[in-house]
């Protein structure tokens, strides 16, 4: 099967950093990847080149075995959808409206939603379940609900890819595990998705192939056995092998998210 | 309906006291001629529209550059683009004051290069940095706004108080609605609608663009094309404003706020409901100021100021505490 989404020898710097060089991989069609390092390492950056919000510094970027830079801004947004970590609304909008801006791509130039759009809508807002919320205000959301909006948006956009960006950030233990769970059943029903995880356990039970990019700009990519080897995960955190292993080992959960408040 | 009301009951009121019915016989039969139709034709009515003009650009502008910014404290007042336009017309009054370029005297033309030229800078410094911040928005649209009113007030310095510029620039500072001749009600009419059609179909993606730039980028949206757009959309309906009101604060702040509540922050639904509001909004604030120490009259401005301040540090305190508005 063809790569959907392809990078080869890929190098993003700014002008006083250089993020990433030489990243190279690809995701299959249908495929559960997640992009795991530390912070700083690029894990946004990359998420962002895919949508097209940030361009490659050299290298080559194919999505569909196309270079990037020939898809047009609307067709990028029907095929790959972005789901921010952090959404900001200042007005008081109701969930559905809210979810409605995913069509944005797909409405024709100053018109509004036709009722095709509206049923989209619904069989998104469907999905994640959050016909019952419809009418409340985003600003009155829990983080696990707000999570749940985000990739309803993504979802009313109908693309192939999903990228997330650490969706499971701020959620409690039992919001992380529905999460997975619903990113699962998308994947089931033919959506491709490249999350940012920070939980290497989560990772380690939910994805079956990941990226590792490491602070010295260097890259792993496979099934994720193979990238969540100590060795790998030493140079890439910075840390010692011992205190790696219940990450490793998926062991010791309750111990290790103890302290995590639900937002 | 309420706006058509609003303009009858008004026509009637001030220091010479005209019954309803006489205001609405002068007004379905202008031709009999008699003191009352002198007044209300020549003076109040001229004046009367031209509130509401004030109103309706002012309230209109700010849910344009509230949806831009993304920040309901944006309004042309508050970020110095009044302030502007009334140096750009200010300049012009004494330095070119009877030219005229395609039927646009040169007040409204540098008064709307004014109120463009703030919004530039009033962006560039609040984007200074990097990042977009709103608190160096606000910051830097009081300071310069400041600065330009002082220039503007220097610009009298030295000229005799009978100087008809003088007069002009006095009202302005303190946003006293002119009594336009009806050329220049009939120009400033048909800009304004023209600027408000074109804005229309912006504002779906201003509601696109509440979820952030870059998101709304993400969905497709020409984040950078709509804020050239609206920045110069929201300059020539300041301009147009300033020219018949001067310096009116908080109006676009005050009517989008209370419309927000009522239904909801579609700009598509909030634009349109603004300009008709604050048509009526100023025409009733502009009846009130002219008559409620008859025959002194207050500036409106003075009026709104003493509403919208107020207004304006409960929604600052509002926005401290959490997003929700």
């Amino acid at each position: 099967m063809p790569a959907i989404i392809e990078f080869r020898n890929v190098r993003f710097a700014y002008p006083q950093r250089t993020i990433f060089d030489g990243l190279s991989f690809g995701v299959e069609e249908r495929e559960m990847i997640a992009l795991i390092g530390p912070n700083g390492a690029g894990k946004t950056t990359l998420l962002k080149i895919v949508c097209g919000l940030l361009r490659s510094t050299s290298g080559t970027v194919l999505l569909q075995g196309r270079g990037l830079e020939s898809w047009s801004r609307r067709e990028l947004s029907c095929y790959a959808a972005l789901v921010p970590q952090h959404l900001d609304v200042p007005f008081a909008f109701r969930v559905e409206e809210l979810v409605a801006q995913g069509r944005v791509p797909h409405l024709r130039r100053f018109a509004g939603p036709s009722a095709r759009d509206l049923q989209v809508v619904e069989r998104a807002m469907q999905a994640v379940d959050i016909l019952g919320m419809r009418e409340r205000a985003y600003s009155d959301l829990s983080g696990g609900e707000r999570q749940r909006v985000k990739i309803a948006i993504g979802l009313a956009q109908q693309p192939k890819v999903m990228l997330l960006d650490e969706p499971t950030q701020h959620l409690d233990l039992g919001r992380q595990i529905e999460l997975m769970a619903l990113l699962r059943t998308l994947n089931r029903r033919g959506i491709t998705v490249l999350a940012a995880m920070h939980d290497l356990a989560l990772v380690r039970e939910n994805f079956s192939s990941a990226i590792l990019l490491t602070p010295d700009g260097a890259s792993f990519a496979g099934p994720t056995p193979e990238v969540l080897r100590p060795e790998l995960l030493e140079r890439a955190f910075l840390v010692a092998r011992a205190s790696l292993s219940r990450h490793v080992s998926g062991e010791s959960l309750t111990h290790d998210r103890g302290d995590r408040i639900d937002a | 309906m309420l706006l058509l009301a609003s303009v009858v009951v008004s026509a009637g009121l001030g220091a010479v006291r005209v019954p309803l019915a006489a205001v609405i016989g002068v007004l379905l039969h202008p031709a009999n001629a008699g003191d009352a139709s002198v007044i209300l034709l020549t003076i109040r009515l001229p004046r009367i529209i031209a509130a509401g003009l004030v109103g309706a650009g002012l309230s209109a502008t700010g849910v344009l550059f509230q949806g831009l910014f993304r920040n309901p404290l944006a309004d042309p007042f508050v970020l110095g683009a009044s302030g502007g336009a009334a140096l750009g017309g200010a300049v012009a009054v004494f330095l070119v004051p009877s030219l005229s370029i395609a039927g646009f005297s040169t007040t409204a033309l540098l008064a709307f290069a004014g109120a463009l030229l703030t919004m530039g800078v009033v962006w560039s410094l609040a984007r200074a940095g990097g990042k977009f911040a709103i608190e160096n928005m606000l910051l830097a649209g009081f300071a310069i706004g400041t600065m330009l009113n002082a220039a503007t007030s220097a610009l009298e310095l030295g000229k005799e108080a009978t100087n008809p510029g003088v007069r002009l620039l006095t009202a302005w500072l303190h946003g006293e609605v002119s009594v336009p001749s009806w050329t220049q009600v009939l120009i400033i009419t048909v800009a304004e609608a023209a600027a408000l059609l074109l804005a229309i179909p912006l504002t779906r993606q201003l509601n696109t663009l509440s979820l952030g730039e870059e998101y709304a980028e993400q969905l497709g949206v020409r984040v950078g094309r709509i804020r050239i757009l609206v920045v110069a959309i929201g300059s020539v309906l300041t301009a147009l404003a300033v020219s018949l009101g001067g310096l009116i604060g908080f109006v676009g702040l005050l009517v989008p706020h209370v419309l927000r509540i009522i239904l909801g922050p579609d700009h598509f639904r909030l634009l349109p409901a603004a300009a008709l509001c604050g048509a009526f909004f100023l025409i009733v604030a502009d009846t009130v100021a002219r008559t409620a120490f008859a025959p002194t009259e207050i500036p409106v401005g003075l009026l709104t100021a003493f509403i919208g301040g107020p207004a304006f540090l409960y929604l600052l305190n509002q926005k401290k505490r959490g997003p929700s508005l």
